[in-house]
C-alpha cells in the first residue's frame, strides 16, 4: 500500500486487516489528516476555507468526533499535496469508517454531545471510571436505569424514557463480546448507599454489581466513607483507552446539558493521576465485592 | 504492613518506605511501561527516558530484551523444568506476556503470586492480571526487603512443599548493598524446596563503559524514585550460590536461550536462571 504518512511513521492498518471499529478508524484517519495538514504547513483556517467549514469543524474532523465526507477528504488531501493511489486508499478507509453505528436508531433522542461517547465506548479497549453518584451505565439494571433517567426528563413522553433505557441497556452488549474491553470502575460508597428507585430496585442493582464484578473483564473497587477525603475532587469521569498505540486516551466528563471530551495529554494525565490514586486508595476488588454484599444486606 | 509501622528490630539499615504515588518523580515501573509501548506513564517518566536515551541510546532495546527474557525464562520454567508455582517479585505495570499468561499458556493450572511495593502498580496488577480459571493469581503489597511478609502471605496460595520459581526481574539493582541483596535472595531461596528455581535480570557493570554506567546511576539518583546499582557478573552469579545455573549461565538477557527475531541492540542487563538442587 502506498504510504500517505509523513516522517516515516507506520501507515494505519489497511483494508486487509480485520475490521476496525468505525470510531477508531475515524480517529486514526483524523489524526492522519492532521499530520498531513501540519506537514504541508497549512493552518486549520486555511483547511476549513478549502472545504467551506470552520476551524472547529476541522478540529472535530481531525479528532474523529464527526464522520468524514469523501468529497471533503479528497479536497483536503489535494490541498495537502497527496495524490493518486494514496488518495484512493484513504477514501476506501473513509467509506469503511462510515458504516452505520449501532445506535443510529436512537438518533431522535440522542443529543449531539453524547453520540461521540457511544462510539468511543464501543471502540475502547480499556474503560476506567470513577463514579460518585450513580452506578456506571454499563452496570445498571433496567429498573435502576429507568429510575435514573426519569427525573432528568420530566414531561418527556414515556416512549422517550423507554428509548433512553433501551439505549443504556444496548451499550451493555459489549459485556457479551468475544473479547470485551477491560472495564475498571472505582466508585464512592455513596453510589452504593443512595437508594435510587427505592430499596428493592437498589438491592437488585447491588446484586447485579456483585455479579458484574465476577466477570473476568470487570474490576470494581469501592472507596468507603471511612477512607475520608479522597483524590476525586473532580466528580465522576470516564477514561477511554484504545488498543492502537497512536490513539490518545480520551476523558469524558458529562454535564447536565453537554459533555467535555479531553484528549490532550496534559489534561488526560491529571485524570489518570486521580484514577490511579483512587484505585490505590480504594478497597481491593475482593474486599470491594464483600463490601457491596454487606451494603446489599443493609439496604 | 503500613508505611508508618516501626522498622523491624533486626537492625536492618536503609529500609526504604514504599514510594508514595508521585507523578512528579520518574518511576521505574512507569518508565518501563513507556518503553514497552504502554500508556500508563506521566511527563516526568518520559522526561527521564529522554535523559537516559542521551546517556545510553539502547534503553528501549534493553526494556524489550528484558521483557523477552522474562517470557523465555518463564516458558523454560513451565515447559522444561515443570514448574507450576511462581513468585513474581517486582511485578511492574501489566503489559503483554505477563508471568501468569506465559505460564498458564503451558500449564493452565499454574499459580502465580505477584508482589510489588508500589500500591498503584499493585492496583493495576489486581485489575489486569486475571488468572486462567484453572489456575490462580494473588497479589501481595510488600517490599522485596521484607522477605518474611512476602513468604508468609505467598504461602496462602503457594505450596512451599513443591518447587517454586522465584522471579526477580530488573528489581535487584534497585536494592543497594546496604540492604544486603544477597541476603534477601538467600532467605527467599532457603524457604523453597529442592527443585525450585530462581530467575534474575540485573543491570550489569561489565556491560557498560564506566562513563555510561555512572551516567545512568547518577541520573537515577537525581531523577528517579528508585536508585539503581549496577553489579558485576561475579556479583550476579553469587545470587545463585549453592544452585546449579541453567545453561548458558549468566549472560546478557538477549543472549539467554535466544529465539529468532529478537532485533539488534545491546542490553545492559545480566540474565540467568538457576535450580536449587
Amino acid at each position: 500500500m502506498n504510504t500517505v504518512v509523513p516522517d516515516g511513521e507506520q501507515p494505519f492498518s489497511g483494508l486487509d486487516d480485520p475490521p476496525v471499529e468505525a470510531t477508531v478508524l475515524r480517529m486514526m484517519l483524523g489524526g492522519q489528516l492532521r499530520r498531513l495538514r501540519e506537514a504541508a504547513g497549512i493552518t486549520p483556517e486555511q483547511a476549513g476555507f478549502e472545504i467551506r467549514a470552520s476551524r472547529s469543524k476541522i478540529s472535530r474532523l481531525e479528532t474523529g468526533r464527526v464522520g468524514l465526507k469523501g468529497r471533503d477528504v479528497r479536497d483536503l488531501l489535494t490541498l495537502y499535496g497527496v495524490t493518486d493511489e494514496a488518495v484512493e486508499n484513504f477514501l476506501a478507509l473513509v467509506r469503511q469508517s462510515n458504516t452505520p453505528d449501532w445506535w443510529a436508531k436512537y438518533n431522535d433522542i440522542l443529543p449531539g454531545w453524547f453520540e461521540p461517547y457511544l462510539g468511543l465506548e464501543s471502540a475502547a479497549s480499556t474503560i476506567r471510571s470513577f463514579e460518585i453518584q450513580f452506578v456506571h451505565g454499563l452496570f445498571q439494571t433496567e429498573d435502576y436505569a429507568r429510575a435514573v433517567t426519569r427525573p432528568g426528563r420530566k414531561g418527556a413522553p414515556a416512549g422517550e424514557i423507554e428509548d433512553w433505557v433501551r439505549l443504556r441497556l444496548s451499550r451493555q452488549a459489549l459485556h457479551a463480546r468475544q473479547k470485551p474491553p477491560r472495564i475498571w470502575s472505582v466508585m464512592d460508597e455513596a453510589v452504593l448507599r443512595r437508594p435510587v428507585g427505592g430499596a428493592a430496585v437498589m438491592r437488585a442493582q447491588l446484586r447485579h454489581l456483585i455479579k458484574a464484578a465476577a466477570m473476568p473483564h470487570v474490576t470494581l473497587q469501592v472507596v468507603p466513607f471511612s477512607r475520608g477525603r479522597h483524590a476525586a475532587e473532580s466528580g465522576s469521569f470516564t477514561v477511554l483507552r484504545f488498543a492502537e498505540r497512536d490513539l490518545p486516551d480520551v476523558v469524558y466528563l458529562e454535564q447536565l446539558t453537554g459533555a467535555i471530551y479531553l484528549d490532550q495529554r496534559s489534561d488526560v494525565e491529571q485524570y489518570l493521576e486521580v484514577v490511579d490514586e483512587l484505585s490505590g486508595e480504594a478497597l481491593t476488588p475482593d474486599a470491594s465485592t464483600r463490601f457491596i454484599e454487606q451494603v446489599a444486606r443493609e439496604t | 504492613m503500613t508505611a508508618d509501622e516501626a522498622p523491624p528490630a533486626d537492625g536492618s539499615t536503609g529500609r526504604v518506605k514504599p514510594p508514595g504515588f508521585d507523578i512528579s518523580v520518574a518511576n521505574q515501573a512507569r518508565m518501563y511501561d513507556y518503553l514497552l509501548g504502554g500508556k500508563d506513564h506521566y511527563t516526568a517518566d518520559r522526561a527521564a527516558i529522554d535523559a537516559q536515551l542521551a546517556i545510553y541510546p539502547d534503553v528501549a532495546f534493553a526494556a524489550r530484551a528484558n521483557r523477552a527474557f522474562l517470557g523465555r525464562a518463564v516458558r523454560y520454567l513451565a515447559a522444561e523444568a515443570g514448574i507450576r508455582q511462581f513468585l513474581d517479585i517486582g511485578t511492574g505495570i501489566p503489559t503483554a506476556g505477563n508471568t501468569h499468561q506465559v505460564a498458564q499458556e503451558i500449564a493452565p493450572a499454574s499459580r502465580i503470586v505477584y508482589v510489588d511495593y508500589d500500591p498503584i502498580v499493585l492496583a493495576h496488577a489486581r485489575a489486569l492480571l486475571i488468572s486462567h480459571e484453572a489456575g490462580a493469581t494473588d497479589y501481595i503489597d510488600a517490599d522485596l526487603r521484607d522477605t518474611d511478609a512476602i513468604l508468609d502471605q505467598a504461602s496462602e496460595l503457594l505450596d512451599f512443599g513443591t518447587p517454586v520459581a522465584v522471579t526477580l526481574i530488573a528489581i535487584l539493582h534497585a536494592i543497594p548493598e546496604s540492604d544486603d541483596p544477597h541476603g534477601i535472595v538467600g532467605r527467599l531461596m532457603d524457604a523453597v524446596p529442592p527443585g525450585s528455581h530462581l530467575a534474575v535480570s540485573h543491570m550489569g557493570t561489565g556491560l557498560l563503559d564506566s562513563t555510561t554506567r555512572r551516567g545512568l546511576e547518577d541520573h537515577s539518583d537525581r531523577a528517579m524514585q528508585q536508585r539503581l546499582t549496577a553489579r558485576s557478573h561475579e556479583e550476579v552469579a553469587r545470587f545463585f550460590a549453592g544452585m546449579d545455573l541453567v545453561s548458558p549461565g549468566v549472560v546478557r538477557v538477549e543472549d539467554w536461550r535466544p529465539e529468532p527475531g529478537a532485533g539488534a541492540g545491546q542490553s545492559v542487563l545480566w540474565g540467568a536462571v538457576g535450580r536449587k538442587p
